[in-house]
C-alpha cells in the first residue's frame, strides 16, 4: 500500500533506511516486558506528579567554510556556530519558557592544524582541529560537540530532578530521568509479529519496551503514537523512545507510560510544523529560539569575511 | 522613570514610533511621553510625543491556535509584548531626526510634559480639563481671545456629547482665572443662549451632587469651585400677561427677567429683516421687498405722545422725521404696539383691500406674488412672535448688569429663536463695530449653531455669523459654537474657530474631512468617548488632546440646587 508521508518533504522522512545501520548491529530483546505483545494504553494519572518536563535539543549552523593555502595543498575549514539548550514546560502554571541557552562557535580545521580566527566584531570562534581532511569529518567534528553539549544539559537538568526529553538517541550510561526521543526510524528494531502491535497503536498508545543490547550501551526503548493521522500507515505519527538500562526495568516502565502520556500533549498539528506531529511543539519552538540566538547568518557570514579578510590582508 | 524602549524591529520615524513596555510598566492611550537620542553633531535630542495606541501580542506564536498551547496547555514558549503607539508631538531643540531604536522612553512629567503640549511655550496657558495624569492640559488663550486667533467650535451627538456643559465650563475658567486672562478678563461680557430646557438657569445656584472627587479637580484647574457668580436671566415675556411682563420660563421664578423689543427699537434696528431668516427665503425676491419695507418705516414711523416704545406710520415731513419727534394720533390711524398692529399698517402699502396694486414706493418694483409671499411671511411671524415686540417701558436685555447673560428661548418658536439671537448678535456686534476696540470681550455661545449658520442657504443671520466669525476675532467678538455635526455648518464660520473641540460622534460623521483635525485613532475614538471627555484641538499643539472636566458646581436642573440656607435650621 502506498501513502504520503505528514513530513513537508524538504525535511526528507520519518522513516529512512539506512542500510548501514543493519538490525543485527544489536541484540533485541522484546521479551524484557512484556511477551504478549499489544499496546499499552497508560491511565493519564500516571504523569500527576510530574510537575516539570524538560526538553532539550541543540541546533547547528556552518557560518563560512574556511581553506588554509599551504604549500602541500588546501587544507579545508570551517566556522560553524551551534546553540543548545532547554524548554522548561512547568505543568503547573501551565506555562513554557527557555533556558539554558548555550551557543558555541567553532573554527575546525582539517589536517591536525589549529588557526586562530580573529574576534569578528563581537563574536569569539574557538578554534579546534581535527586530523583529516574530509569536510564531512569536519562537519561530523561539529555535530559531535553539539551532541556532547546536548548530553552535558540533559544530564545536568536530571540531576536537578526534572524528567528530559532529550532530542535524539541517548548517550549515557549511568541511571538518570533522561528519555531519548528519536523521530526518524532508520531500522526496524522488530520483527513481522511485534510490527503489528505497532500498527494497532492509538495516540497515547506505547508498545511493550524491548532491551537494546550489544551495542555500546544497554537500553530500553518503545514506539509510542502521538496523533491518530488519518490515512496513515503503520508508522505513521510513531516515534521511538529510549532509556539506559541501568535504570531497571520497573523505572524504565514508569518513564515510558509517564512520556506515553504527555508526549501526545505536546505534539503540534499536522499544519503547525513542516515535521508534525513528530517535532514536539516545545522542541520545535526550542530550535527556532536557538537559530535566532545562533545570529543572523547573512550578518555573520559578512562579519566573518571582513574580518578574515583584513587580518590575511594585513598579514600579506 | 523609563516605561520601556523604542522598538528597533521597525523604523522610527519623526512622526511616529513604538514602545516596548518594561514588564512593570504601562502606557495608557493619551499618555505623554519623551525619548532622548543622541544625535551625532547636534548632540541631545528629545523626542515628545503621545500614546495613541496600546498593543500586546505572543511573541512566539505563528498560529492563532499557538495562543491555546502558550497560554493553556503552557506547552510554547512565548514572550507576552506589550507596546505603545506614540505620535511625535515635539523634537526639541528642533532637528527633526527619528528617535534612536533601544533608547529608552520615559514619562513626560513636569517639565517636559509642559514641553511635550508647548505649555512652555503658551502665551497664556489657560487649564481646559484634565488629562489621564490627572494634571491639568492648555489651550494657549491667545487662540481664543484675539490676540492670534478666535472662536471656538464644539461638535457631538446631543445628550453624551456635553457640548453645552463643555462650554459652560471653558466660561468659568475664562471668567475665574483672571490671573491667567489678563486684561482681556475686565468688563468680559458672556452672552448664552438656553436652548434645551431650561438648563443654564441655574448656573449661579450651587449643585447638590458636586462632591470631594469633582472639588480637587477643580482645585487642580485651580478655579474655587463656586457657581458663575454674576449671571444675568432673561426669558421671553408669557403670552396675553397683560401689562405686567412675566418671564416665560417653568421652573424658576425669581430672578428671570422678561425681555421685548417695543417697535420702535424694532424698527430702528431694523429687527425686520430677523424675520425672515429662512434658509429658503433668500432665493426668491423677499429680501429685496423687506429691505425697502424696513427702510421706509426708518423713514415714516413716527412717536406717538404718550405711548412710550409705539409709533405712528404717517407719511413724512420734507427733511424726515425729526429723531424723537412725537405726534398725535389722529383719527383713522392705526397705532403700532405689536407685530400684528404693525402687520396690519403695512397691510394698507402692501396688501391693500379692493385688490388695489401695492404702494411701489414700499414694495419696489417686484412682482405681486412676492409681495404677498412677503406679507405671508409676515401672518405666520404674528402669532410665533409672540410677545416679544410690544410697546410700553423698554425690556431689551441689559448684558450690562452681569458678567454672564443667559437668554432662555427654548420656549419660542424656531422662527422666532432666530429673530432673538439675530438681534441679540447684531446688537453685540453693532456695539463693538462702533468702539472698534476688542476689549472689553463679548464672548457668544451659541448652540444649535447649524439652525443659524447652515452650510446651504442663504440668510441675514447666517451672513451675520460669518461676518462675526472672520471679523470678529479682531473685534473681539467671540463665539463658542455648539452643534451636533460639523458638517452642517457653514464652512466659514468652522474654518475661522482656532479652537476646536469634540465630544463623542456619531461613526458616520465621524469619518468627515471636518474632522481632520484628529488622528485616526483618535477619530476612533470619538464614538466611544463617555460624557465628561472631549478632544481639544488647537494651533498651538499639532495633535489635538482628550481632556476631561469635571462635574459643575452650578445646578443644571431645579432639583440639582442645594439652596445654602438649611430650611430646617431651627426645628
Amino acid at each position: 500500500m502506498l501513502y504520503v508521508e505528514s513530513w513537508a518533504p524538504e525535511y526528507g522522512a520519518p522513516i529512512e533506511h539506512d542500510p548501514s545501520l543493519a538490525p543485527s548491529e544489536s541484540v533485541i530483546d522484546p521479551t524484557v516486558e512484556r511477551t504478549d505483545w499489544r499496546p499499552i494504553t497508560p491511565e493519564s494519572s500516571v504523569a500527576d506528579g510530574v510537575e516539570a518536563v524538560c526538553f532539550v535539543d541543540g541546533v547547528r549552523r556552518v557560518d563560512a567554510r574556511l581553506t588554509l593555502d599551504e604549500p602541500e595543498g588546501p587544507i579545508p575549514g570551517l566556522c560553524g556556530s551551534l546553540g543548545v539548550g532547554a524548554t522548561h514546560w512547568d505543568r503547573n502554571v501551565p506555562r513554557a519558557t527557555f533556558g539554558d541557552i548555550m551557543i558555541e562557535r567553532l573554527a575546525v580545521i582539517g589536517s591536525g592544524r589549529v588557526v586562530d580566527v580573529p574576534p569578528v566584531g563581537n563574536l569569539k570562534y574557538e578554534a579546534v582541529s581535527v586530523a583529516g581532511t574530509d569536510p564531512a569529518e569536519l562537519v561530523r567534528h561539529f555535530h559531535n560537540r553539539m551532541r556532547k553539549a546536548e548530553a552535558v544539559l540533559s544530564s545536568r537538568l536530571a540531576a536537578e530532578g526534572h524528567l528530559v526529553i532529550a532530542d535524539g538517541p541517548i548517550n549515557e550510561l549511568k541511571p538518570q530521568s533522561v528519555i531519548g526521543y528519536i523521530k526518524t526510524h532508520r531500522v526496524n528494531y522488530l520483527g513481522p509479529e511485534e510490527t503489528v502491535a505497532v500498527r494497532d497503536l492509538l495516540a497515547g498508545d506505547r508498545t511493550p519496551m524491548f532491551l537494546m543490547d550489544g551495542h555500546i550501551y544497554a537500553r530500553y526503548s518503545w514506539y509510542l503514537k502521538l496523533a491518530d493521522i488519518p490515512g496513515g500507515h503503520t508508522w505513521s505519527g510513531v516515534v521511538r523512545c529510549e532509556v539506559p538500562a541501568s535504570l531497571g526495568i520497573e523505572q524504565a516502565a514508569i518513564y515510558a507510560d509517564i512520556a506515553a502520556v504527555l508526549l501526545p500533549q505536546t505534539a503540534p498539528p499536522l499544519h503547525a510544523d513542516p515535521r508534525a506531529p513528530q517535532n514536539l511543539v516545545p522542541i520545535g519552538a526550542l530550535e527556532r529560539e536557538l537559530r535566532r540566538n545562533l545570529g543572523d547568518p547573512g550578518l555573520v557570514y559578512r562579519a566573518l569575511r571582513e574580518s578574515i579578510g583584513q587580518s590575511t590582508n594585513g598579514a600579506a | 522613570m523609563s516605561v520601556g524602549r523604542v522598538i528597533g524591529t521597525e523604523k522610527t520615524s519623526t512622526q511616529v514610533f513604538r514602545v516596548v513596555l518594561d514588564d512593570d510598566q504601562y502606557l495608557q492611550l493619551d499618555d505623554l511621553v519623551v525619548v532622548r537620542t543622541q544625535v551625532p553633531q547636534a548632540g541631545e535630542i528629545a523626542t515628545y510625543g503621545i500614546v495613541t495606541e496600546s498593543e500586546a501580542v505572543y511573541e512566539g506564536a505563528s498560529y492563532e491556535s499557538d495562543t491555546f498551547r502558550i497560554a493553556e496547555h503552557g506547552i510554547l514558549p512565548a514572550q507576552k509584548v506589550r507596546s505603545a503607539q506614540v505620535q511625535v508631538t515635539r523634537v526639541d531643540p528642533e532637528v527633526w531626526v527619528s528617535p534612536d531604536p533601544g533608547e529608552l522612553v520615559e514619562r513626560a512629567s513636569g517639565e517636559a510634559r509642559d514641553k511635550a503640549l508647548y505649555a512652555d511655550e503658551m502665551g497664556r496657558p489657560l487649564p481646559v480639563g484634565i488629562g489621564r495624569d490627572g494634571q491639568p492640559l492648555y489651550v494657549d488663550l491667545d487662540f481664543f481671545d484675539g490676540r492670534k486667533g478666535g472662536h471656538m467650535s464644539i461638535s457631538g451627538i446631543s445628550g453624551v456629547a456635553t457640548k453645552t456643559s463643555f462650554a459652560l465650563f471653558f466660561l468659568r475658567m475664562l471668567t475665574g482665572r483672571r490671573d491667567i486672562v489678563g486684561e482681556s478678563g475686565a468688563n468680559m461680557r458672556v452672552l448664552v443662549f438656553n436652548v434645551k430646557g431650561e438648563d443654564l438657569l441655574w448656573l449661579d445656584k450651587p449643585n447638590l451632587l458636586f462632591d470631594d472627587d469633582a472639588r480637587t479637580k477643580w482645585e487642580a484647574l485651580g478655579v474655587a469651585p463656586t457657581p458663575f457668580p454674576s449671571v444675568g436671566f432673561w426669558a421671553p415675556p408669557r403670552k396675553k400677561s397683560g401689562d405686567v411682563l412675566l418671564a416665560d420660563v417653568a421652573g424658576r421664578q425669581e430672578g428671570v427677567q422678561p425681555f421685548a423689543w417695543t417697535p420702535r427699537e424694532f424698527i430702528d434696528e431694523g429687527l425686520l429683516r430677523f424675520l425672515f431668516t429662512d434658509a429658503g427665503d433668500s432665493r426668491n425676491q423677499l429680501s429685496f421687498v423687506e429691505e425697502r419695507v424696513r427702510s421706509q418705516l426708518q423713514r415714516w414711523a413716527v412717536d406717538v405722545v404718550g405711548r412710550p416704545g409705539a409709533v405712528v406710520i404717517r407719511q413724512p415731513p420734507v427733511g424726515g422725521w425729526r429723531r424723537g419727534a412725537e405726534v398725535k394720533l389722529e383719527p383713522g390711524e392705526r397705532i403700532i404696539e405689536d407685530l400684528p398692529s404693525l402687520v396690519e399698517s403695512l397691510e394698507e402699502f402692501l396688501d391693500p383691500p379692493d385688490g388695489e396694486e401695492p404702494d411701489r414706493t414700499w414694495s419696489g418694483r417686484v412682482q405681486g406674488g412676492t409681495v404677498s409671499a412677503f406679507m405671508r411671511r409676515l401672518y405666520a411671524a404674528q402669532s410665533r412672535l409672540g410677545e416679544l415686540i410690544r410697546a410700553g417701558d423698554s425690556h431689551r436685555i441689559d448684558r450690562a448688569t452681569a458678567q454672564v447673560t443667559v437668554v432662555a428661548i427654548q420656549s419660542l418658536h424656531d422662527l422666532a429663536q432666530r429673530f432673538v439671537v439675530g438681534a441679540l448678535l447684531q446688537e453685540t456686534f453693532a456695539e463693538k463695530e462702533q468702539t472698534g476696540q476688542r476689549l472689553p470681550l463679548s464672548v457668544v455661545v451659541l448652540d444649535e449653531l447649524n439652525k443659524y449658520a447652515p452650510r446651504e442657504g442663504n440668510s441675514p443671520l447666517k451672513d451675520m455669523l460669518i461676518d462675526i466669525a472672520q471679523r470678529g476675532r479682531s473685534l473681539g467678538v467671540l463665539l463658542v459654537g455648539a452643534q451636533q455635526t460639523a458638517s452642517r455648518i457653514a464652512q466659514e464660520v468652522m474654518e475661522n474657530a482656532a479652537i476646536r473641540v469634540a465630544g463623542r460622534l456619531d461613526a458616520a460623521e465621524a469619518e468627515r474631512s471636518e474632522y481632520g483635525w484628529m488622528l485616526p485613532s483618535t477619530r476612533a475614538r470619538a464614538r466611544l468617548l463617555k460624557p465628561g471627555t472631549m478632544v481639544v484641538s488647537q494651533p498651538a499643539i499639532p495633535v489635538p488632546l482628550v481632556v476631561n472636566f469635571p462635574f459643575p458646581p452650578w445646578a443644571t436642573r431645579r432639583e440639582e440646587v442645594s439652596e445654602d440656607v438649611d430650611p430646617f435650621v431651627g426645628l
